[in-house]
């Protein structure tokens, strides 16, 4: 049984927040046997395979080998001995989710990987799961009879594929003790760590999330791992100082913005149709402050911005498009996007370059009869 | 959408459903809008399930045919929701085609289903001016794969529209003929 | 499954309108349909079933060791009736199953439509009393992976009242007010391969029944098979 001990002697931090080990180290536990079928955690495990056997099945699943080895990758050198254990499935879901099971099985929401910077941010929240997992968090949680009943009923009524927007029951079922939360954060650092992430990463995934989560005019949760996971000033602080007592690993901006472009236009698309702008905008502004030149987030940002269409916001829009195409790699959409703000406003000139550098661009857009009869109508 | 659907199923429950046949021949639906059927419907209606009427050949959990006959102006095109936790869509008679499609959309994927939009394009409905498309919808809760088509105009303010949909294997291809021959015979009185 | 809510309420509104007994047998057969082929093979489609159980407020808790129980009881159960019944059958192997996902999804919702419309009170004028839903060339797949004629679809929801929910239940008792223990809800669906009707369909809405256990597994696939068409 291999041992391997985290965070020499001289982590200050680990003892401020409470490690379970009380060393101040902590040693990766051997890997899990298949609990019996006839014990709670065994009953647990049978229906989080029959589960991960619907997942493999469904069309939600995003079955794209490439981009699935990637972050089956990451999963791996995290989880050390732990890998040959962690499957990692990609979920079509505009929220940002990662969750694992004690069985194994680890799911990554489309909206995750459209929210985090870099590899070492997907590692932070990886790492934060996996923690859970080597400490048999959910199982222990599942031992309180009140949290079995709201997982059950959460799973009995949607499934595990079928969970969105049922945030409320979400906090209710995965949310864990702030004692695990502690946990999975020292050892979510420590993991990264050690596959050689930088571990300052971790605390900015979640400051990103508060400040998208701060536009919402209700002030209610829409991405479920932040409702179960509010990252009070607390956790932000004590991510920070781990970060601060383990310095230096990689980030790999370059390696991510690589194996995510292929998919990135639809997942913004995607993020922009579930209609909530606010949250939106300053998601896109917030990618656009790293990448000002980014046409993408410019177009998406200029999308959402002319769907809003309040107040000014039908300039900021046409201001974004134009920004994305002098950027150079906007999408066609993004001359559409120009096109309708001309049109409504009766700039037929502009109106019909625009539909016209659209249709030229996307000519087996699904509505390109609709966006040539437009251009017609403003010829006549 | 959940919440929806579990008052759909106490209105089922409580009996309030009920089937009526659609003959053949022309039917009025509404004030204004008059389709010729060439075969039978079936027209299921449950007080609350908003103001589109739902015919289906199938049954309700295989195919539906959506009949909105003149949404008015800031009228939600779905039923209403307590709570407010999902965003609404309502009409406005300023609508584009592309935006009334978009509002489809939003309605269709209220509950996490995916909506792919595969082809808009001009084309009369009820003798005006109007659009047709075509799309397909993965269902959230039970993972079907639909095809589905639609038609739609604006006329006088108010919005008439036809969307069917049922599974893209058998079904689809089954029904979606005659759905297409109750668009032609669309008219709308004015 | 994610729509185990509302089948549960579909099902049981069915049942409160009607009882099996009072439906001829030509409800549970397509129209020009009798019995099997004595030579036919028939497909047995993994069971889908899942047991919960009630708490005291009546909250559906799924409890995946009596699901796991379930599985194994229903289909030993399943076997034993094939054999007695003298059915030549073909297994669906579980990796078919993956590529076969969307015709099952699809079944799914087209036994969902029968039992909602044709066993409810929800009939559907156009279908005219009759048994008349098929699932035409959608189920070539099956018939390629199996080589059978026909497929045979089992679905199961079964929920138990939990130690305090009996306990609720005999106090309500003691007090005049009746609570249902449980529920058993159900279908069984047999498929012609070579044209997708669905030929022969048996709906289970009742209180009893429990597949926790091998014998009363057995029963409950009885009731589920109950007068299934084998050739005399």
């Amino acid at each position: 049984m291999k041992r391997r001990a985290f965070l020499a002697a001289g982590c200050a931090g680990c003892a401020a927040i409470g490690l379970a080990r009380a060393q101040g180290t902590w040693e990766m536990p051997a890997r899990f046997a298949r609990p019996e079928a006839a014990s709670e955690e065994g009953g647990l495990w049978s229906l989080m395979d029959r589960e991960e056997t619907k997942l493999r099945r469904s069309p939600f699943a995003l079955r794209d080998a490439k981009l699935k080895a990637y972050v089956q990758d990451v999963a791996c050198r995290l989880a050390g001995a732990h890998c040959a254990d962690v499957r990692v499935h990609l979920v079509r879901t505009p929220l940002f989710n990662a969750s694992m099971a004690p069985n194994g099985m680890m799911q990554v929401w489309t909206g995750l990987m459209l929210r985090v910077d870099n590899e070492a941010q997907l590692a932070a929240v990886l790492g934060h799961e996996i923690g859970h997992y080597l400490q048999r968090h959910s199982v222990e949680r599942l031992r309180d009879a009140k949290s079995r009943s709201a997982f059950g009923q959460f799973i009995g009524m949607f499934g595990l594929v079928g969970a969105i927007g049922q945030v409320g029951m979400l906090a209710g079922m995965f949310a864990y003790g702030r004692e695990h939360e502690r946990e999975a954060d020292a050892i979510g650092v420590a993991l990264m760590r050690k596959a050689g992430y930088d571990a300052a990463e971790a605390s900015r995934v979640w400051q990103n999330l508060r400040l998208e989560q701060k536009e919402r005019p209700d002030g209610g949760y829409a991405n479920p791992l932040f409702a179960t996971h509010p990252p009070a000033e607390e956790r932000m602080q004590a991510l920070a100082e781990l970060a601060q007592a383990a310095p230096g690993g990689v980030a790999n901006e370059t390696a991510w913005r690589e194996h995510v472009k292929p998919y990135l236009h639809d997942w913004l698309a995607e993020e922009v149709k579930r209609g909530q702008h606010e949250e939106s905008i300053a998601l896109f502004t917030r990618q656009l402050a790293r990448s000002p030149e980014a046409a993408e987030y410019l177009w998406a940002r200029g999308e959402v911005l002319r769907l809003r269409a309040v107040g000014g916001d039908l300039d900021l829009a046409l201001a974004d498009y134009l920004n994305a195409v002098s950027a150079g790699g906007a999408p066609a959409e993004t001359h559409r996007g120009l096109g309708f703000i001309y049109r409504a406003r009766g700039n037929a000139a502009e109106a019909k370059a625009s539909f016209q550098r659209y249709l030229e661009a996307a000519p087996q857009a699904p509505d390109f009869a609709m966006i040539k009869s437009y251009l017609e109508e403003l010829r006549t | 959408m959940k919440p929806m659907r579990i008052a759909f199923l106490a209105a089922l429950l409580a009996s309030c459903a009920s089937v009526s046949k659609i003959e053949s021949g022309a039917q009025n639906i509404g004030e204004r809008m008059q389709v010729t059927l060439e075969g039978a419907w079936n027209h299921v209606s449950v007080p609350g399930m908003g103001p589109a009427q739902v015919w289906t050949m199938e049954g309700l959990p295989v195919d539906q045919l959506l009949v909105y006959a003149g949404i008015k102006n800031d009228e939600l095109v779905h039923a209403p929701q307590s709570g407010g936790a999902r965003k609404d869509f309502a009409f406005r008679s300023g609508m584009q085609p592309d935006e009334i499609v978009a509002m489809f959309e939003g309605t269709l994927t209220r509950d996490g289903s995916q909506f792919r939009l595969l082809k808009l394009e001009p084309a009369a409905f009820g003798g005006e001016k109007g659009f047709r498309f075509e799309y397909s919808i993965v269902r959230r809760r039970d993972n079907a794969v639909l095809s589905g088509v639609g038609f739609g105009a604006v006329s006088k303010g108010e919005l008439f529209a036809l969307l069917y949909h049922a599974p893209r294997l058998a079904f689809f291809p089954r029904h979606q003929p005659r759905v297409e021959q109750i668009a032609r015979s669309a008219k709308l009185k004015t | 499954m994610g729509a185990t809510r509302l089948a549960v309420a579909v099902l049981v509104s069915a049942a409160a309108v009607s009882s099996s007994a009072a439906w001829g047998q030509s409800k549970h057969l397509a129209p020009g349909f009798a019995s099997l082929p004595k030579s036919a093979t028939v497909a047995i489609m993994p069971a889908d079933i899942e047991l919960f159980s009630i708490s005291g407020g009546g909250v559906l808790e799924p409890k995946a060791d009596w699901t796991e129980a379930g599985l194994k009881h229903f289909k030993a159960a399943l076997l034993a009736k094939n054999l007695k019944l003298g059915l030549r059958t073909v297994a669906l192997a579980e990796k078919d199953a993956d590529e076969l996902a969307e015709v099952n999804a699809l079944h799914a919702a087209v036994a969902s439509a029968i039992a909602l419309h044709h066993f409810g009170h929800l009939g559907l004028p156009t279908k005219d009393g009759k048994l008349d839903w098929s699932l035409a060339e959608a189920v070539r797949p099956v018939k390629q992976a199996t080589g059978a004629d026909y497929a045979l679809f089992s679905w199961v929801r079964d929920s138990y009242a939990s130690g305090e929910r009996t306990a609720a239940i005999i106090g309500m008792a003691l007090l005049g007010v009746g609570m249902p223990g449980g529920q058993q809800i159900g279908y069984a669906s047999l498929v012609d391969l070579n044209t997708g009707q669905v030929v022969w369909f048996n709906r289970l809405a009742r209180q009893s029944g429990d597949l926790r256990e091998p014998d009363p597994a057995a029963e409950t696939v009885e009731a589920l098979l109950t007068e299934f068409p084998v050739a005399k």
